[in-house]
């Protein structure tokens, strides 16, 4: 059956280097201050099963490549997925007349970097294009199964899975040439179970970047019948909490959203400078504001880190979308804001340099300011050690709904796994509850941290048009006193 | 044009020949502009031109897709896709995609909108209006998108057509203080009566009086909606009547068909009309995409539907389709009788929301939800706006939403801005009571 697996997640349209090497070219000639072309080449095969039924296996390839120019102190960018010479040449006319047409009262640069000629991939232990599609299609039909035969009552199940094979080709008028290859497999699933004529659902992501062998990693029927069984509980087992102020315990999950939501965002300088603010927002950080580099925004237990450097993570990559080395951020240090995401604009706007943090989806879309993997650093707790000194509070394990206002200060996390906690002990499950309260207020009340991390997969939403990207967001447990949960 | 649909029909055939059962093919040649600014300056404009064929096959009810970038690669991609069927599962719940030859609409759109001369002007001029408004000191962000593309389908099962689609957005938002902001959107599918100075003003109105926000309370409001966050709401709600989130629970209408879902006044309707953004003929099975009634004066008639869909619900297509899942073009709510005064006058003791993001579920089913309401907030009293408020967030229920509205403004607007108000919608001022508001504690 090899000929016939291997039609998926190969062939269809490569990147010309030629084509961009003449881009660049035909740019240079003109009256700039900087470019960069970026080509991207992405095949997707992509399984959706709804209840059961495969709807649709979808194999395609998307490819091309996008002219970024600064010229005139303005920045224009143009792309194409058609590969010919006279598309280059349209392309960077169009991104040159609108980066000199920007007519900026402030004028744009972008911090200075050495130029870098490398190539990264990463590999796979079991590659995916040399699964054959049966067995990818018997992997997801067996997640449903499981979730079908597991005792409990599931009414709908929702399962998609992607796999990506990613290579880009980078270069710019500074003398960067980069390649990378890079596999990257997601999953989501849904799953919604009633029981006694009553509702509840779950949906949980998984993410990796390398081949096959992540799905024996993620193990997903164990955690989907393990979410159907806590769904099933909470309708039929579970009790409100009594509001009012207690200790709680969020899990890795919570924890990690708490992170990527109310420190991560935040910290994104496009948005500190506003130049998110019409969509994503601004950020409760800005200069000459109560909350800046130097301020306590937490506790000492508290240091979160954006780093892109997590060998298989979901939001792994050696090298940024502007050709910058990728590294370990430290967002908040101790309860300090320590360190903004940056890219070369923004880190010539706050006079320092970048970190590394400018990503795109695809060559049809700009390179912004990105997170990749974001969570709280370890302390050196067990999780029982976290949950005996507590007397009365609840341990939030996972949520469901959650949101966070549009300068990131304002959140709340309604749990879905839930236990109460009495005398040091977990007691039985707790109905959906919500902790609703303020960046400082939350990271401030943490105590304690456990020292065992995990990691959960998500798509970051940000960019017009939205760009979501991989990351992972993750953390230990850890422990606030004294919050209202209600 | 013809040659381009002559060789979308070509692959059809192709496929066919090759032994598919049924077949789509989808040749869009799209042009997408967009400037976007901050700060009162341009940041950026961006130029994405895409070419590309979409093409789905069913094979004994295996469905498989994908897309072609040059017609040069079409018998390979045929035959790996054919390939691909062979191997793959059958789907039980396909039912085929739309049949018969039909006349479309002719398509209104405005060949301009494929590259405009100087986008960056529409973007100052609405900045110009918010300064006007608010003064020289606010600052604005945004963006201006274009878009003109020419689609050519053809469909074994028997339409074949072509279409032309152009939208024109301008999205604003004035921050007069660091909190205190208003947000204004101009939407159109021609440049035709596109006023972006119309969006600016009002997002420098909004954030003016938004100046000196004070903390709001958690509490039971009154509340009345401005067309941008009910905009916000008809897409969730639009979207909780495509039949597939009904099959998997995402939605508050499972079994609700015939049944009342809110009160007489309240009347929703999908359209692809031709002022709207999203405007076009047929959709993605070349079925023609019309005005379809949801809720009639309260009561839920019908689910939006592929061919697909409609089979396992036992009725016909409402030209929907997305090929696995049935998508709302364009959510309509039917205008009331009051003016947007009379609205106001309604509330004794109650809020007004100017706009909203970040809309997050409990449970699709059930409907437990929040959102954070964002710009303008305001405590209305006795009919008058009487104090800015912010940190606010409403957290409530769909259906208990749907049911408490209770009057609706003539006046309407065409709204759609990034994913918060999406698809677009055609959004009135709604009084809405009995809203719960909580806080950060």
């Amino acid at each position: 059956m090899a000929f016939v697996h291997r039609l998926c997640l190969q062939g269809g349209t490569k990147i010309d280097k030629d084509i961009v090497d003449y881009a660049l070219d035909y740019a240079e000639g003109k009256k700039v201050q900087y470019v960069e072309v970026r080509a991207n080449s992405q095949q997707r095969d992509m399984l959706l099963l709804r209840n059961g039924n495969l709807e649709a296996y979808t194999s395609a390839v998307d490819s091309g490549f996008c002219v970024r120019i600064l010229a005139n102190h303005g920045i224009g960018f143009a792309s194409t997925n058609k590969w010919t010479k006279e598309e280059a040449r349209e392309i960077v006319n169009l991104a040159y007349k609108y980066a000199r047409s920007a007519r900026r009262r402030e004028k744009l640069v972008f911090a200075e970097e050495k130029n870098v000629r490398t190539r990264w991939t990463v590999g796979q232990k079991r590659k995916v294009e040399n699964v054959p599609p049966e067995d990818r299609i018997s992997t997801l039909m067996d997640v449903h199964k499981a979730l079908t035969s597991c005792g409990v009552k599931v009414a709908a199940t929702m399962l998609q899975c992607t796999m990506d094979l990613v290579t880009k080709y980078f270069v710019n008028s500074e003398g960067s040439q980069i390649s990378s290859s890079v596999p990257r497999l997601g999953a989501t699933v849904f799953v919604s179970v009633v029981e006694q004529g009553k509702t509840e659902q779950a949906f949980e992501q998984f993410g990796y970047s390398g081949g096959w062998e992540a799905f024996s990693r993620w193990n997903i029927p164990e955690k989907m019948v393990h979410d159907a069984k806590v769904l099933k509980a909470v309708i039929t087992k579970a009790k409100a909490v009594r509001p009012g102020d207690m200790d709680l315990v969020c899990g890795s999950e919570v924890a990690g959203i708490a992170a990527h939501e109310s420190c991560g965002h935040p910290m994104e300088a496009d948005r500190i400078l506003g130049r998110e603010m019409s969509q994503a927002g601004r950020s409760f950080v800005y200069e000459y504001g109560p909350y800046w580099l130097g301020k306590r925004i937490g506790s000492e237990a508290v240091t979160i880190v954006d780093d892109p450097s997590i060998e298989n993570s979901y939001g792994y990559y050696m090298y940024d979308d502007e050709g910058v080395k990728a590294r370990r951020r430290y967002l908040y240090k101790e309860g300090m804001i320590n360190e903004f995401l940056h890219n070369r604009e923004s880190a010539a706007k706050l006079g320092t340099k970048s970190n590394g943090s400018s990503r795109s989806v695809n060559y049809d879309r700009e390179a912004i300011i990105r997170m990749s993997n974001t969570f709280v650093m370890p302390g050196e707790l067990s999780e029982e050690e976290l949950v005996e000194d507590i007397n009365h509070g609840v341990y939030m394990k996972s949520f469901t709904e959650w949101n966070i206002d549009d300068k990131r200060f304002n959140q709340r996390y309604v749990g879905r796994e839930a236990y109460f906690i009495e005398k040091g002990e977990l007691k039985g499950p707790v109905m959906r509850p919500v902790i609703e309260t303020t960046t400082l207020k939350f990271w401030t009340a943490v105590d304690a941290v456990s020292k065992k991390v995990e990691f959960e997969a998500a798509t970051c939403g940000k960019g017009d048009p939205m760009q979501g990207v991989p990351v992972y967001t993750g953390g230990p447990c850890i422990r606030l006193r004294g919050v209202y949960v209600k | 044009m013809k040659d381009l649909l002559s060789q979308t029909e070509e692959i059809v055939t192709k496929a066919k020949k090759l032994g598919a059962d049924e077949v789509i093919a989808r040749t869009t040649f799209g042009k997408y502009r967009q400037t976007r600014f901050s700060n009162n300056q341009v940041d950026i404009t961006v130029a994405w031109n895409d070419y590309v064929t979409d093409v789905t096959l069913a094979w004994k009810k295996r469905v498989v897709a994908t897309q072609i970038h040059s017609f040069q690669d079409v018998n390979v991609r045929l035959r790996n896709l054919l390939k691909l069927a062979k191997v793959s599962k059958e789907n039980p719940a396909f039912g085929g995609f739309a049949e018969g030859k039909f006349s479309y609409a002719r398509s209104r759109a405005d060949k301009k909108l494929a590259d405009l001369d100087k986008p960056s002007e529409y973007a100052l001029e609405a900045i110009g209006a918010a300064e006007k408004e608010a003064g020289a000191k606010v600052e604005c962000g945004g963006i201006l998108f274009t878009k003109y593309e020419d689609v050519y389908l053809a469909s074994s099962g028997g339409p074949m057509g072509v279409d032309s689609r152009s939208a024109v957005e301008l999205s604003i938002r004035a921050f007069a203080q660091r909190e205190a902001s208003g947000h204004g959107v101009e939407c159109s599918s021609t440049l035709k009566n596109f006023k972006p100075a119309r969006a600016g003003a009002k997002a420098g109105r909004v954030a003016k009086l938004a100046r000196n926000p004070k903390m709001g309370k958690e509490g039971v409001y009154d509340v009345i909606f401005d067309p941008l966050i009910l905009g916000s709401l008809l897409g969730i709600w639009g979207g909780m009547t495509s039949a597939y989130n009904v099959l998997v629970q995402l939605s508050v209408f499972v079994g609700k068909l015939g049944k009342e879902v809110a009160p007489e006044i309240v009347t929703l309707s999908d359209n692809p009309a031709a002022y709207s953004v999203s405007a076009r003929v047929f959709d993605d099975e070349g079925a023609p995409a019309r005005e379809t009634v949801l809720i009639d004066h309260g009561i839920l008639k019908t689910y939006l539907h592929n061919s697909s869909t409609a089979k396992i619900f036992k009725t016909k297509t409402t030209g929907n389709a997305g090929i696995v899942s049935p998508n709302p073009w364009n959510i309509e709510m039917g205008p009331g009788d009051m003016s947007r005064e009379e609205l106001f006058k309604e509330v004794k003791n109650g809020l007004y929301l100017t706009n909203t993001w970040y809309t997050r579920f409990q449970n699709f089913a059930k409907g437990d939800f929040s959102t954070i309401p964002r710009d303008g907030i305001f405590e209305i009293e006795k009919g008058t706006i009487k104090k800015s408020l912010k940190d606010l967030r409403l957290s409530d229920n769909v259906l208990t939403m749907l049911g408490s509205i209770t009057a609706v403004s003539k006046e309407r607007q065409h709204v759609h801005w990034w994913m918060e108000a999406d698809p677009p919608s055609l959004a009135p001022y709604a009084l809405i009571r009995n809203v719960h508001m909580t806080k950060s504690k």
